[in-house]
């Protein structure tokens, strides 16, 4: 399996899915080496075997390496993953004859195509996301595009996280339906046992709502500051807390100044796996106003920790999780009628968290891994 | 000689509209709360596919064979609808019940729970409200009393007997029958009032399983249907169903309009089966008492309160409920209170999962279909109401 990021290395939904999905398949007996990048932290995964792709190791492997240019720009560093990830595939498949190959995304296509050019495996894609979710459908790259229509075509099977993208592969890359199987993402349960209460948080007496996610424009963070306004207008008490890293960072701090509630606002920055957990159990009300969401595995965490979810109209989750409220992600007055509607209503909240909860408990990896294993048997053929 | 009480219930709830905090709302309650449009746009389909046809396919066979008879409840707040927007609607019932051989139900007027609420005067209120609109609109006085989705208990039998009723229509379940048939006469425990069940299997032949393909039973006939009927042993069968069923749950093209038209001659070529209205079979035998300790209803697989009151925010908007219905004073107010009252809207709250659940979602009428979203709303609604009410000087 090729990868890009892993925990403790990750920013987003691709790292924590390769994570349990990993794990899961190994449970199941199916034996992986994972590549990804070399990092300097430590990999805590002793069910598969972790190959830490750096050019030194290709060098050392094959007397010659894909080095490109000095330049730090990741998407440099993401050719370069790609091209010596394939590789060291090649070589290590001399002794271990794989059975087939499964990459993810795009970020990690061009390395299964290659490998499988090298090798004439078979090749499976997990798209998590395509261009046009990352850039919020506002000015999708040609030339990730061009990459994902590549990898759609080469790959025998594609895995869509849910109808939604499914959909989307359909329509903007032309690809016949037959060849996309849907496996929604899953939860589990152990991460996010741990719980804390509002005084540990020094948030006492306040209702609080939660964003967690990366705080780029496909996520919407700027129509929850703007959702926020409005609840505010209605009632002081609430907090709105904002868990996650990207580049509207400055920008949603200034918005929040500008907006006049910088201080019912928190950033609280990436959280580790406890924390979150922590954070999700001391919330009322969990917000995810993404413009597009492929997905949207924080629906299901949220729900896992007992915490009422308001989403946007387009997550993918709710295809599977459907207890849940729904918004546009523009309708900022609607989305404020429900804030507060969650927040004031007792009956609503225990309603919504008991359902979710034991909706998304039947979700789990281990039923995400069957079905993949079922995928698997079908292209080894 | 077995009697068929042959029953059809109609009725139209006051649809909300939609109701954010966050955005203005017309000063006049009627139209800050009830969507017109969409009420309007529900009665003329509905009128049009099954209450125009239908009235007509009656209106022929009570004409044409004397001993045809049908039995009818009617909410006051479809009379109100059927008034704005299908004049002619309400006319063709009037013809129907012209015939004299067309009994009209007692009920609560706005087809609301208020048979459960703790106090009984809201309950005794909207009866009484709905015994005037009949006689005004049908020019008839109801003696039998069917409470909202049959809702029936031993304490709403004492109650109903006090409103003058001589029976009520109850579900045929075998919760309280046990070995018992539903097709004889019984009597309530501690009240004086015959109690007259649905026979709910061959009722829901016609209400659920028409259009079912995979029904082993499909296509039903008339005559295939009164064959059944002649072949059940007692002394009545009530069939009962919601008038809809005929050109709306099942579309025309199902053949369910033929299948009404053709049943009255079928079933009359049997000599041992004959038509009845309600009133004349609580002459009959009463074979029992029957003992009805908690609520019984005609809904879902539970056959209680549970559609409507079972999740906590049900509970919640049922509560609010009851408590508005003691507060608000006046004429307006308490009307107000009554439309947001219709059980509907408690209905459209249900999570339950499973089939039911799929029934529930089937008759939603608002864009968006999730029970919470509909909780929202109505909250949101009973909330604004309880402070206007508040900020009229309703009672303290």
């Amino acid at each position: 399996m090729i990868g890009w990021e892993f925990p403790p290395f990750k920013i987003g939904g691709l790292g924590t899915h390769c994570y349990e999905l990993t794990r899961a398949l190994a449970k199941k007996g199916v034996k992986i080496d994972f590549f990804m990048p070399k990092t300097k932290y430590k990999i805590d995964a002793p069910w598969m075997r972790i190959v830490a792709v750096s050019p030194e190791v290709v060098l050392k492997m094959k007397g010659a390496v894909y080095k490109r240019k000095k330049s730090r720009n990741i998407f440099d560093a993401i050719e370069e993953y790609n091209e010596n990830a394939a590789l060291v595939l090649e070589e290590m498949n001399k002794k271990e004859n794989y059975s087939l190959i499964h990459c993810h995304d795009w970020i990690t296509a061009r390395a299964g195509m290659r490998a499988k050019y090298l090798t004439s495996l078979p090749l499976v894609v997990t798209t998590h996301s395509t261009e046009f979710d990352r850039s919020a459908n506002l000015n999708p790259s040609s030339w990730i595009w061009g990459i994902e229509k590549a990898v759609f075509d080469q790959s025998k099977r594609i895995i869509a996280v849910s109808n939604f993208v499914k959909k989307t592969i359909m329509e903007k890359y032309s690809i016949d339906g037959k060849k996309i199987a849907v496996i929604p993402n899953a939860v589990s349960k152990n991460n996010f046992k741990y719980k804390a209460t509002k005084e540990q948080f020094g948030w006492d007496n306040k209702k609080i709502v939660l964003f967690v996610g990366r705080l780029e424009i496909q996520k919407g963070p700027d129509f929850f500051l703007r959702a926020a306004k409005k609840v505010i207008e209605k009632r002081k008490d609430i907090l709105f807390v904002i868990s996650g890293e990207g580049s509207m960072l400055p920008q949603l701090i200034n918005l929040s100044i500008d907006l006049g509630i910088q201080n019912n606002v928190r950033f609280l920055g990436v959280l580790p796996q406890e924390k979150l957990s922590q954070l999700y159990s001391v919330a009322d009300v969990y917000v995810l106003p993404s413009v597009r969401e492929p997905f949207g595995i924080t629906v299901l965490e949220a729900m896992i920790a007992g915490t009422p979810v308001i989403t946007s109209k387009t997550a993918g989750a709710p295809e599977i999780a459907t207890h849940c409220l729904r918004v546009d992600f523009w309708d900022t007055n609607e989305m404020a009628n429900k804030i507060l509607a969650v927040v004031e209503y007792g009956a609503l909240r225990k309603e919504m968290s008991k359902n979710a909860y034991q909706n998304v408990e039947n979700i789990t990896w281990d039923k995400v891994a069957e079905k993949t294993i079922g995928i698997y048997n079908e292209v080894r053929k | 000689m077995t009697d068929i009480v042959l029953s059809f219930h109609v009725h139209q709830p006051f649809r909300l509209n939609s109701f954010s905090r966050l955005e203005e709302h017309p000063k006049k309650l009627f139209e800050r709360y009830f969507n017109e449009e969409l009420n309007k746009k529900y009665f003329e389909a509905a009128a049009k596919k099954c209450y125009l046809p239908s009235n007509s396919i009656l209106l022929d066979a009570l004409e044409k064979y004397e001993n045809f008879k049908v039995n009818f409840s009617i909410t006051g707040t479809f009379i109100e609808q059927a008034k704005k927007y299908s004049p002619e609607t309400l006319e063709s019932f009037r013809r129907l019940v012209e015939t004299r051989k067309v009994e009209i139900f007692g009920e609560t007027y706005y087809h609301s729970l208020a048979s459960l609420f703790k106090k009984k005067n809201e309950f005794k209120r909207q009866v009484e409200k709905h015994k005037e609109a009949i006689y005004r609109e049908l020019g008839t006085k109801p003696k039998i009393f069917r409470n909202t989705e049959l809702i029936y208990s031993n304490t709403i039998g004492k109650e109903i007997e006090r409103e003058g009723f001589e029976g009520a229509m109850i579900e045929g379940s075998e919760k309280i029958l046990g070995w018992r048939s539903p097709n004889y006469i019984y009597k309530a425990k501690d009240a004086n009032l015959k109690l007259i069940a649905r026979n709910y299997k061959l009722s829901d032949d016609v209400g659920f399983r028409f259009s079912n393909r995979g029904w082993k039973e499909w296509p039903l006939t008339a005559d295939k249907y009164a064959a059944w009927l002649s072949a059940t042993p007692g002394d009545i069968i009530v069939l009962y169903v919601d008038y809809e069923t005929f050109g709306e749950h099942n579309w025309k093209e199902s053949g369910i309009l033929e299948f009404l038209k053709y049943l009255p001659k079928e079933v009359l070529k049997y000599k041992n089966l004959s038509f009845a209205n309600a009133t004349e079979v609580t002459k009959k035998e009463v074979k029992d008492e029957l003992d009805v300790p908690f609520n019984l209803s005609w809904a879902d697989l539970e056959r209680d309160e549970s559609a409507w009151i079972g999740n906590k925010m049900q509970k919640s908007c049922f509560n609010e409920l009851e408590n508005i219905a003691e507060k608000a004073e006046g004429e307006e107010l308490e009307n107000i209170a009554g439309l947001l009252q219709s059980s509907d809207h408690l209905y459209y709250l249900c999570t339950k999962g499973q089939g039911d659940g799929d029934v529930h979602s089937y008759f939603n009428p608002y864009k968006q279909n999730n029970a919470y979203e509909n909780y929202v709303n109505y909250m949101n609604i009973l909330q604004d109401f309880k402070h206007i009410i508040k900020t009229k000087g309703g009672k303290a």
